[in-house]
């Protein structure tokens, strides 16, 4: 029981200062994608926060008040519940569940519903449409996953993510299953709505789901999706970089130290690449990446027998 | 005490401001932009400076005041090198055309975050268009399940469809002319289904931007903006910014970072395709080589009317169209698709 | 902790039956959808408390794929968005009260009639292992017989229904190709003004 109340503390701890690292990686990463000096722009999304507290919530014509308010915060939600699965040591873990992958995975698909909800609930042509094809492409990102996680779940036999940790101690995944990674880095641009998969909140419609929203609530879900890459980095630290395990340092501080460099890369990956327009990101989507998904699940299976 | 930390934390931000931008003024706009004290919004909602810079015609003041009204408070409007207009007057600020327009909207942005300037009040009445017109026995707005016309706007309703049959929805609205993924003064009157544009029609065509020919980097680099680079497209523009018409610019490293950042692959083949005037991405490539060569932009091809390159496309397809055409051939693919002639505009 | 799981229990059940009736008393599609979509939730919440971890989490997963799609497909065909139009959500009553009547009889008695497990876990069972095991194993051929039929029937609609056909346009007169390379289409005598045969593609971009 006290492990479990260690546990959440730690998650919090976890979720609250890696937000506030993610956000000046972001700074660091937007200025150095512009040939500006990184130094001086990583405080900028802070003060941009600052700001956002100043600024006035406008509101559309009739929206949905209720879910408009609550999108970022079932965002937050679905990130700490998440990453409640994730054990900070071997016997460190707040919800030490048999089946945490699923509960992973039903995190993702209901961060679908709230960026639709977010968008929807706007009453603004813009925002909906952000919402649409948000669903369209964050529903197959979240299927590659599945296939992803389950193949990494194969070696442990089993669905809990201590075991997924403890199946590592010889070999991490990322080198056992070399296309595991790669592919859950996708969804982890996905589920935070940054760079090439960013098709909720882009330039071309003006922000997207966010095009109407302004003030506290902007900076609300800017931190939202901020902490959710916090928890989406801390599962893929735990899948495949062998979460918790190393030599000297106690576990958590190994899961913050490789949650760190995965926060790192998918911020990278965020400035890094050209997003598709959405039909062309949909067939890359069902017939590039799925397939090796698959492959990598039927290559684990047979490894696994 | 902690409320005034947050403050001067918020006056050290870049000021969020949206610009629009009238005949003339695109390229000076976009070198402004490259200046760290400034944020460019993707939307009204959130900036907290408007900069009304350029030529505008009668027409687009309506606009330009419920642009005004979409900021939220505390707003301020800023006007540079723009003429008189007439029926757009919130208090503002008039800027030389030649101050240092980023230290002027910064010191603007500041104040406003201290307090120490009023948020202007909104210049048009905040009620809806038309009465509610509400029909049924239930209070919804149509009869049975749909339809309707509250507020004046009919509600959408299934149509026929140009993709794949499944006849979703049709949504009829105006888009422009401020629009920022939009070449500036552009207004189309459009038909979406999903994000498929059905139909267009040009209410308004973009405004004349003389200097923008200076440089086919800065034409490219428009194009990179709809593919989510927005700091490759910014280094393309620094670089274009310091450069001499007809001077030969050094693009390797640019044709590399684009490459790298599947900027090529990501525009699929064929898109926007005009006889004589290649693809999308053919488009791109033929700026980049021009610029690397010093000569002008290469030829746009074959005139077209605009609804031929963009109904049927998906929105982001269609933004990227939009973005790679040459600002003086899409000024002719407008006319061709204008339902009336430009001098019929009274209204 | 027995008295801690029966309070959370009556909750989520109490919730559960709130959202259910939430969903008839909202004026929007996809209000409607999601206040499904929490009910389903609570379910498998409480699934979760009676130790069926997997049919619990699996539960919340399948219904907000389930929900957002059918929200989705709403908003596409009845666009009404959040609050400018409101939609009466109920219609053909006197069957929907007698289907729910008699829906809610049928249930009653099937639990009523039934004798249901009432020992306690015992701890260190693997459910899951459990599941897999009746799931994978003497049921695998009906579930996987009825997997793969689904998904030939999704396929096959998305195919049967898409514009864009694997010869060409289905608008133009899809044409299977010819025998040899450039011959007369195969088994077809070649009857249409060939309209669309020279009109050109706009997929045929070179790839360089």
């Amino acid at each position: 029981m006290t492990s479990a109340l260690a546990a959440i503390a730690l998650l919090f701890a976890l979720l609250v200062l890696g937000a506030l690292a993610a956000a000046l990686a972001d700074g660091a990463a937007a200025a150095l994608a512009r040939g500006r000096p990184a130094g001086a722009a990583l405080a900028v999304p802070l003060r941009r926060a600052a700001f956002l507290l100043h600024q006035q919530a406008v509101t559309t014509e009739r929206p949905d008040r209720l879910n408009w308010l609550l999108a970022p915060v079932f965002y937050v939600v679905l990130a700490a519940v998440g990453l409640s699965v994730v054990p900070f040591s071997a016997d460190l873990v707040a919800l030490d569940l048999e089946t945490g992958i699923v509960l992973w995975g039903a995190c993702e698909s209901l961060v679908v519903v709230v960026v639709f909800l977010h968008g929807w609930s706007a009453n603004a042509p813009f925002a909906m449409i952000g919402a649409y094809r948000y669903v369209a492409i964050g529903l197959p990102a979240m299927l590659v996953s599945m296939f992803v996680l389950i193949a990494a779940a194969l070696p442990a036999e089993s669905l809990a993510l201590t075991a997924v940790v403890e199946s590592q101690r010889g070999l991490w995944n990322v080198l056992r299953q070399p296309l595991g990674l790669p592919l859950f880095l996708v969804l982890g641009l996905s589920l935070t709505l940054r760079g090439p998969f960013d098709y909720a909140d882009p330039y071309d419609l003006a922000g997207g789901t966010s095009a109407e929203v302004s003030g506290p609530q902007r900076a609300a879900w800017q931190v939202a999706r901020l902490t959710m890459l916090v928890a989406f980095s801390a599962m893929a630290a735990t899948v495949f970089l062998g979460g918790y395990l190393g030599p000297v340092l106690p576990g958590p501080a190994w899961l913050a130290l490789k949650t760190a460099l995965v926060l790192a890369l998918v911020v990278a990956a965020g400035q890094a690449f050209a997003r598709l327009p959405p039909s062309r990101m949909l067939s890359a989507l069902w017939l590039v990446l799925m397939p090796l998904a698959f492959l990598g699940l039927v290559i684990a299976g047979v490894e696994a027998l | 005490m902690a409320v005034s930390r947050l403050s001067s934390l918020a006056a050290a931000a870049p000021a969020p401001v949206y610009a629009a931008i009238g005949e003339g003024a695109a390229a000076a706009i976009e070198d402004l932009f490259l200046d760290a004290r400034l944020d460019r919004a993707a939307s009204p909602r959130h900036a907290a400076l408007l900069l009304v810079c350029g030529r505008f015609r009668d027409d687009d003041i309506a606009d330009l005041c419920r642009l005004h009204d979409q900021l939220p408070h505390p707003r301020a409007t800023l006007r540079w090198r723009a003429e008189a207009l007439p029926g757009f007057t919130p208090d503002g600020v008039d800027l030389a055309p030649d101050a240092d327009v980023a230290a002027a909207l910064h010191a603007v942005y500041r104040a406003l975050v201290a307090g120490a300037r009023a948020s202007e009040p909104a210049l048009l009445p905040d009620e809806p268009p038309n009465p509610w017109r509400g029909r049924g026995d239930h209070g919804q707005g149509g009869e049975g399940m749909m339809g309707g016309v509250p507020y004046g706007r009919p509600m959408a309703m299934t149509d026929d469809d140009l993709r794949d049959g499944l006849a979703l929805d049709a949504y009829a609205a105006p888009f422009g002319p401020f629009l920022s993924a939009f070449p500036p003064g552009l207004r189309l009157d459009l038909t979406l289904q999903g994000d498929v544009i059905q139909k267009l029609a040009v209410a308004r065509p973009p405004f004349d931007q003389p200097l923008e020919a200076a440089h086919p980097l800065r034409l490219a680099a428009r194009m990179l903006l709809p593919l989510g680079l927005p700091g490759l497209a910014e280094r393309m523009l620094r670089r274009a910014a310091g450069l001499a018409p007809g001077t030969p610019a050094a693009v390797a490293d640019l044709a590399r970072a684009l490459r790298w950042r599947g900027a090529r692959a990501a525009l699929p083949p064929g898109l926007g395709r005009i006889p004589g005037g290649g693809d999308v991405r053919t488009r791109l490539d033929g700026l980049l080589a021009a610029a690397g060569r010093g000569e002008a932009a290469p030829a746009p091809g074959a005139p077209m009317a605009l609804s031929e390159l963009l109904v049927g496309r998906e929105w982001a397809e269609a933004m990227l169209v939009l973005a790679s055409l040459e600002p003086g051939w899409l000024r002719r693919a407008c006319r061709a698709d204008m339902p009336h002639a430009p001098s019929e505009d009274a209204a | 902790m027995t008295i801690l799981t029966d309070i959370v229990f009556v909750l989520l059940s109490g919730f559960a039956l709130w959202t259910g009736w939430r969903v008839f008393r909202t004026d929007s599609m996809v209000r409607c959808a999601f206040l499904l979509m929490l009910s389903f939730i609570a379910v498998g919440l409480m699934m979760l408390l009676m130790a069926a971890v997997y049919i619990g989490v699996a539960t919340v997963f399948m219904m907000a794929v389930e929900m957002m799609v059918m929200a989705l497909f709403m908003v596409m065909f009845m666009m009404n968005p959040a609050g400018l139009n409101p939609m009466w959500m109920v219609h053909q009553h006197r069957l929907s009260v007698a289907a729910g009547v008699v829906a809610f009889a049928g249930l009653t008695a099937a639990v009523l009639a039934s004798t249901l497990p009432a020992e306690p876990l015992p701890p260190g069972r693997p459910v899951v292992r459990d599941l897999g095991t009746e799931l994978l194993g003497p049921s695998m051929l009906i579930f996987e017989t009825a997997g793969v039929t689904l998904l030939a029937t999704m396929v096959a609609t998305v195919i049967l229904s898409s514009r864009r056909g694997r010869f060409g346009d289905a608008m133009e007169g899809a044409c299977p190709p010819g025998l040899e390379p450039g011959g007369a289409p195969a088994g077809r005598a070649e009857s249409e003004s060939g309209g669309g045969h020279h009109h050109h593609h706009h997929h045929h971009g070179d790839h360089g």
